[in-house]
């Protein structure tokens, strides 16, 4: 069982290093930070879908319509409303998926959340009035440019994605959405109203996606479609949790900063576009050495270092018998 | 006349409703062109232990899926203690009393026994004072033989345990009738003992039961009444006596040439 401590770990490490980030003020790592930030914020709202088995390849649609609203609405209703209609388009846009794709089971569910998420990126194209098509948009720039309290503000938001991973890890939610994914039947035997769970799984997870996408629109107040509805965006979260592991809040965190690394080095040692491809490889050989992820590798540590202990002290029992 | 306070909740629903705690009226699921029930029309004692029998394909488990809201009603009207429940959701006919055990219980396997079982209590939304001793997951468990097996992973449980567990899950939507879906199926002896005792036990608590069961040991040893479908008909009603001596059931389990 999980102690409290470990438990508190997490908003521990973000609040440490943001705070200390920000006091230092050195510019690279303020934006390594931010990147780590929005893609672990992207990868824990993945899995929290994931949980109720919805295995989604659509972040990036929620990710580009976050930064879009952002862009398209505050100019007619302010900065502070146009945030509650970036909560409220993606709720909204969630909501809908989430029905259309309702009886999708996996593969098939894969595949219509990533065609909505390419279906995205052509309709900003295709509609040029509202969105600045293929040129772009300027969503207001987050905290004026500065980007320590861009960091902070981003901070806070993965602090609050962390609460709601937690949440729905907790009694009420994870045997819940876990009976879901395995056997809805059987969750909705247990009186479960497996409907209202999937899609409220899918709006947190969609919300979230939004409002880190909103905040990368904002750190240089300018976006363009191949930015943001990326399959990148897509493709990310998905790996990011997977390397992490799956069904804890820990995992993403680990994976984003695990991640973020190797493609520092990777880019810094190998440079150009070449690094792409070596980063790309590592990546597989992490997959296939940890299936289940850093924390699934952690826990194996954890038991061997738990059981050397453990015949450690029955030897010492044996010894005082003696 | 007999003190009602001094009978158990389900016979005392019963005689509220008059007698059926489930009613099933000319109910007809149809797969495409192929009737799995056809106009079949019964209904379940209250308090009672029922045996739903037939052979393979006759409609038993058509039956349990269509009455606890799995599978689209084409035709006809299913109640619970007098309320219509025809075309509900699962989960909603959960909450007005009806539970099922399913056959090959597939639980996820990162789960715990307690996690399981928190499930329905959380969200099957039911009057828990209604059984009492079975009011949250530690009584339950215990009650059903998994009190030492309370904290372990589903993915580390026998089969008679996962079976015990699908139980107790029903149990733990606190059901006014429980459908018992083949609980029996490919235990030893000695296991299938043990689950019919715990079945027992379950009705003592004032719960009706409906056992979906191929053998005739158990429909002998634990029903009062028997309910026979064949060809999505219901094709007899009874005491286990009466239903297994009677002709058409013979051949209908036999064929023709070995009932005479």
């Amino acid at each position: 069982m999980k102690t409290g401590l470990t438990r508190l770990l997490p908003y521990v490490l973000i609040l440490l290093v943001t705070l200390a980030l920000v006091w230092i003020d050195k510019p690279f790592w303020i934006q390594l930070a931010i990147g780590v930030a929005i893609t672990a914020i992207t990868a824990l709202a993945w899995d929290i879908l994931s949980r109720t088995g919805q295995v989604s390849l659509g972040s990036a649609a929620f990710f580009g319509i976050g930064s879009y609203t952002l862009a398209i609405f505050e100019p007619l209703i302010g900065l502070t409303l146009a945030w509650v209609a970036v909560v409220v388009v993606c709720a909204l846009a969630a909501t809908l998926l989430g029905l259309l794709t309702l009886r999708l089971r996996r593969m098939y569910f894969a595949i219509a959340t990533l065609g909505f998420a390419l279906s995205m990126q052509v309709l900003v194209v295709v509609f040029p009035d509202w969105t600045g098509g293929s040129g772009g948009i300027a969503p207001p720039v987050l905290a004026d440019g500065d980007p320590r309290w861009q960091l902070g503000l981003i901070g806070l938001l993965l602090l609050a994605a962390v609460a709601l991973s937690d949440t729905l890890l907790g009694l009420r939610f994870r045997p819940a959405f876990f009976m879901i994914r395995t056997k809805p039947e059987l969750a909705a035997a247990s009186g479960v109203p497996v409907v209202h769970m999937k899609i409220f799984a899918f709006i947190v997870s969609g919300v979230l996606i939004g409002l880190a996408g909103a905040c990368y629109g904002g750190l240089y107040g300018y976006v363009v479609p191949t930015d943001v509805f990326t399959t990148n965006w897509s493709v990310l979260p998905l790996a990011i949790a997977t390397l992490g592991g799956m069904d804890t809040t820990i995992g993403p965190l680990l994976g984003a900063i695990v991640l973020k690394a190797l493609e520092e080095v990777a880019r810094s040692v190998i440079g150009g576009t070449g690094y792409q491809v070596v980063y790309g490889a590592v990546i597989i050989l992490f997959v296939i050495g940890m299936p289940q992820g850093i924390v699934g590798l952690l826990r194996k540590a954890g038991k061997l270092a738990g059981r050397r202990t453990a015949t450690g002290e029955k030897k010492k029992e044996r010894e005082r018998h003696a | 006349m007999r003190d009602t306070a001094s009978l158990s909740p389900a016979r005392r629903s019963a005689q509220q409703s008059g007698g059926a705690i489930l009613a099933v009226e000319d109910l007809t699921v149809a797969f495409g062109g192929l009737k799995a029930l056809d106009g079949v029309s019964l209904s379940i004692a209250a308090g009672e232990i029922t045996g739903l029998i037939g052979p393979n394909g006759s409609g038993k488990s058509t039956l349990v899926n269509t009455v606890s809201g799995q599978l689209p009603v084409r035709g006809g009207r299913i109640s619970l203690r007098g309320g219509d429940v025809t075309g509900r959701r699962p989960d909603r006919i959960v909450r007005a009393g009806m539970a099922r055990t399913y056959q090959i219980p597939r639980v996820p396997p990162t789960l715990t026994v307690e996690e399981v079982l928190s499930v329905p209590l959380l969200y099957a939304g039911r009057d828990r004072h209604r059984l009492p001793g079975l009011g949250d997951a530690a009584a339950i468990a215990a009650f059903c033989g998994l009190g030492p097996l309370f904290r372990r992973y589903c993915g580390d449980l026998s089969v008679t345990d996962l079976r015990r567990l699908e139980i107790a899950r029903a149990l733990a939507c606190a059901p006014d009738l429980l459908l018992l879906d083949e609980a029996m199926a490919g235990l030893s002896h000695e296991d299938s003992v043990e689950v019919m005792g715990l079945i027992r036990n379950v009705h003592e608590q004032g719960i009706s039961i409906v056992i979906i069961e191929h053998l005739m040991r158990v429909i002998t040893t634990l029903c009062h009444r028997v309910v026979v479908l064949n060809n999505g008909r219901l094709l007899a009603e009874g005491t286990p006596a009466t239903v297994l001596a009677d002709q058409a059931v013979r051949e209908a389990y036999l064929g023709k040439g070995f009932a005479s």
